[in-house]
């Protein structure tokens, strides 16, 4: 089958546009896929996680998958951050080192996952940000791996990429899952099979809220991030399935998406020249901290 | 004369990451048998680099699930913590508190508020 890909941001169309290629192709087995980019004329480097996750599906599925003509930009900017190189495009090196390259992880790689942090956040806005800024961002960066390894129930791994936009002072860092979903978790912890999905990611966000059972308490990781990214004026997207949830600055939307996205992506972007001093709200001390 | 033991937490989780619930576990594991036999301990965070809630949920947190609040603050304390991972371990701790006196009520609470609507 031929897919014809076109613009895809880092926002709900772009999202949209890629549940449409995880339906369309989720049942093809044995097959030729060739995805074909010459109507592609956009492609946020970071958005090849979410791709890279709907792929694995479709390799998972026995089939073969070729990536055709894509326009000079986009195919410089996906051979630097090495997504490419799995089709058949050898890496470019990336002269700007703007890019935090596509990798695959399996669960349990938190440590590859730090290594991938330290080796590749160097010098990709860092130096704009504060220690305390870049103390958030890390925090929340491995809230939202941990958050996708306890939660995807599935053994195929994480997808990681990411990209530095100096110019507009942004950090994009993509992180994809190809587990049940968001909504299906909740759904199923809460035993409401009729659940919206929006709702589902709305009751995920709320503080104190966790489809963990068991002995340890959780609900919190999300909880952190919206709170991080609201104060930092970044953004951040979760498409779940067929759910959507938007944060920019303190705007927040939810989307029901039309087609199936799979498992989960969570797209954190982080405003590199926040200047915000990072006050507490409280003062805890050693008496009232237990 | 002080007979208090430290944990340090770098040599339990093997570096200056605490960023995984596994890890969490293991350092609930080594507290938790001191506390259950009235042993003071304290938890030194000194040379971590990162902390994340979901750790710190598996490490501490997990505790008032077995432990009454007057013994958790009688027997545990923490040191080499600056004043932001602080305030995450106290909503960390506070979220435990409210999660094990609350276990079935929140998920029903919730249920009752969205409906079965489509």
């Amino acid at each position: 089958m031929i897919f014809s890909l076109h613009k895809v941001k880092s926002d709900a169309d772009g999202f949209m546009h890629l549940s449409m290629l995880a339906e369309a192709t989720q049942d093809i087995s044995d097959e030729k896929l060739r995805l074909d980019f010459s109507r592609c004329t956009h492609f946020d480097a970071n958005m090849a996680a979410p791709l890279a996750a709907i792929l694995n599906h479709a390799t998972n599925n026995h089939n073969y998958i070729e990536i055709v003509n894509p326009k000079r930009q986009i195919e410089e900017i996906l051979r630097k951050n090495r997504f490419l190189r799995n089709y058949g495009y050898p890496p470019l090196e990336d002269v700007n080192h703007t890019t935090l390259p596509f990798v695959h992880l399996a669960n349990s790689d938190t440590k590859s996952f730090a290594s991938y942090l330290s080796l590749h956040m160097n010098g990709k806005g860092i130096p704009q940000m504060s220690d305390r800024l870049e103390k958030e961002f890390r925090r929340s960066i491995f809230e939202v791996f941990q958050n996708c390894v306890s939660h995807s129930g599935s053994e195929r791994g994480v997808f990681v990429c990411g990209q530095f936009y100096p110019y507009q002072g942004r950090l994009d860092l993509t992180i994809s899952d190809i587990g049940v979903g968001i909504p299906t978790n909740v759904r199923r912890h809460l035993r409401n099979d009729k659940m919206l999905p929006t709702d589902a990611i709305k009751w995920a966000l709320m503080e104190g809220n966790t489809t963990k059972t068991g002995e340890q308490p959780g609900g919190m990781g999300l909880k952190l991030l919206k709170d991080f990214i609201e104060f930092n004026g970044g953004r951040i997207i979760i498409a779940s399935r067929q759910g959507l949830y938007q944060l920019v600055g303190k705007k927040e939307v939810y989307k029901k998406l039309i087609s199936d996205f799979p498992g989960t992506t969570i797209n954190l972007e982080i405003n590199t020249k926040d200047t915000h001093r990072y006050r507490l709200r409280s003062e805890v001390t050693p008496e009232n901290l237990f | 004369m002080n007979d208090e033991t430290v944990i340090k937490v770098i040599d339990i989780v093997k570096g200056p990451l605490c960023v995984s619930t596994e890890d969490g576990q293991i350092l609930h594991d080594e507290i938790a048998p001191y506390i259950r036999g009235d042993k003071p301990i304290t938890i030194s965070f000194v040379g971590v680099t990162t902390l994340i809630s979901a750790f710190l949920n598996a490490a501490i947190g997990q505790l008032y699930g077995e432990f009454s609040e007057d013994k958790i603050r009688q027997l545990l304390k923490v040191k080499g913590l600056d004043q932001d991972d602080l305030e995450l371990l106290k909503r960390v701790n506070d979220n435990a508190k409210i999660y094990f006196k609350n276990k079935k009520g929140y998920d029903l609470a919730w249920k009752d508020e969205v409906g079965d609507e489509e």
